[in-house]
């Protein structure tokens, strides 16, 4: 590549590359992010259910909304993708 | 000093688990039902509460006031000793340290129950095994023959020091009150010097501050109301806002105004400054005392808003905790010995 010789085969199999490259950061990401922020939710969850067990479905869904976030993450890559 | 790894969830953890068994806590409401009610009634509302266990467990030993005092106790020392379970990392050495508080009442009590010759099983009705001393090692401290002989049961023990250094003079004397004020110093000081350069060691020095200066203004008010002369640098507490020699200083301006002008020229926080201003004037001590701890939990109770996931949550649960048992025992007491409603309410913390 370094002596200029990029032929556009070797140009569209880059970017084609790149592309998944790119889906995959986007999930990846943004599930790191979830996981994260469901850190502190989920062991808050954790702590109320072991003092009451009634909420327990109420802090299932608490601690699954950071959740969205991957399927932002997923929708970027699908449309890079395809 | 044993870190705690896996980050802030631990921490989150126990702060939302006291938050919810704090908001479990009885209501004001429930108090003012209560009052209306007659012993054994309130002994079967109790038992429908958190109490039930203790209740159920002792009601086949006990009968009628002595149920409810030991319930409640019981109950007491062992929700304490869940929460030294669940709190991760230096909360829990902090947590330990703040309860070894009752180590000093319980061992007091049985020193003073042996000099006054009660037997074993009446000392043990009072005595809340929640610090460091648990309900076994109590038990061998209550079956020692003397006063003395406690004292030497409890060597190698981190109160060891000043009871041996203290305890000479007060079993010739009789009165533990010298005693008393030099154990509680060591524990504040104590306190203190566990929490200096500590992860989190400053929010806990805080609260060490707080309760020192309550401590001490309470400790100010009640002198104000003895009319015996004593020397007031042996009941305060160092290590607050307030230095020994200021406090004896403001101990010995006469005038009650001037003594909350004086007060409240050196006070920081906002709630007491309301609340000193409205002691002027002729208030039973009581009332002041109740007033004073009053402030000291709407504090606490701000700080653990400001830093939810530190120690505070656990140090507000743990009060008020505290005064829930004391205010269940004072109902019921009130009840037993038919005091007016009235003046039961005037004990109740709430």
């Amino acid at each position: 590549m370094a002596d200029g010789t990029m032929t556009l085969e070797m140009i569209q199999a880059s970017q084609v590359g790149l592309k998944a490259v790119g889906a995959g950061l986007a999930v990846g990401m943004a599930g790191i992010g979830t996981g994260v922020a469901e850190m502190g939710i989920g062991s808050a969850a954790v702590g109320a259910v072991a003092e009451d067990k009634d909420i327990f479905g109420l802090a299932l869904l608490f601690t699954v909304i950071p959740e969205t976030i991957v399927i932002f993450g997923l929708v970027v890559a699908l449309l890079l993708l395809f | 000093m044993a870190e705690m790894s896996g980050g802030p969830a631990p921490y989150i953890y126990v702060g939302t688990r006291l938050r919810v068994r704090k908001s479990k806590l009885l209501p004001k409401e429930e108090y003012m039902r209560m009052l209306n009610m007659g012993l054994p009634e309130i002994t079967r509302t109790i038992e429908e509460m958190e109490y039930k266990r203790e209740i159920d467990e002792l009601s086949a030993s006990f009968s009628g006031i002595d149920l409810v005092e030991i319930a409640l106790s019981w109950n007491l020392a062992k929700e304490f000793q869940t929460i030294i379970d669940i709190t991760p990392g230096t909360l829990k050495e902090f947590t330990q340290a703040y309860l070894r508080r009752w180590d000093i009442q319980n061992v007091l009590t049985i020193i003073r129950g042996k000099f006054q010759g009660l037997k074993p099983g009446k000392i043990k009705e009072i005595l809340v095994p929640a610090g460091e001393l648990d309900r076994v090692f109590l038990d061998r401290l209550l079956l020692e023959e003397s006063p003395d002989r406690v004292v030497e049961a409890l060597k190698g023990k981190k109160l060891y020091p000043v009871l041996a250094k203290e305890y000479p003079a007060a079993s010739v004397s009789k009165s533990l009150s010298h005693l008393e004020n030099e154990m509680y110093k060591q524990f504040y000081a104590k306190l203190i010097e566990g929490a200096n350069g500590v992860k989190g060691g400053n929010l806990f020095l805080n609260y060490i501050r707080l309760d020192i200066d309550i401590t001490n203004i309470k400790n100010l008010f009640r002198l104000r109301v003895d009319t015996i002369e004593e020397d007031a640098r042996e009941m305060m507490i160092p290590g607050g806002t307030f230095t020994v020699e200021e406090l004896q200083k403001l101990n010995s301006v006469t005038d009650q105004n001037e003594f909350i002008d004086a007060l409240m020229a050196r006070v920081r926080v906002k709630t007491l400054l309301a609340v000193l201003d409205t002691l002027r004037g002729d208030k039973p001590i009581r009332e002041i005392e109740i007033e004073l701890i009053k402030v000291q939990l709407k504090q606490m109770e701000k700080m653990a808003k400001l830093n939810p996931f530190s120690i505070h949550p656990i140090l507000v649960y743990l009060e008020k905790k505290k005064y829930e048992v004391f205010n269940l025992r004072a109902i019921a007491r009130g009840k037993e010995s038919k005091l007016s409603t009235d003046r039961i309410k005037g004990y109740l913390v709430m």
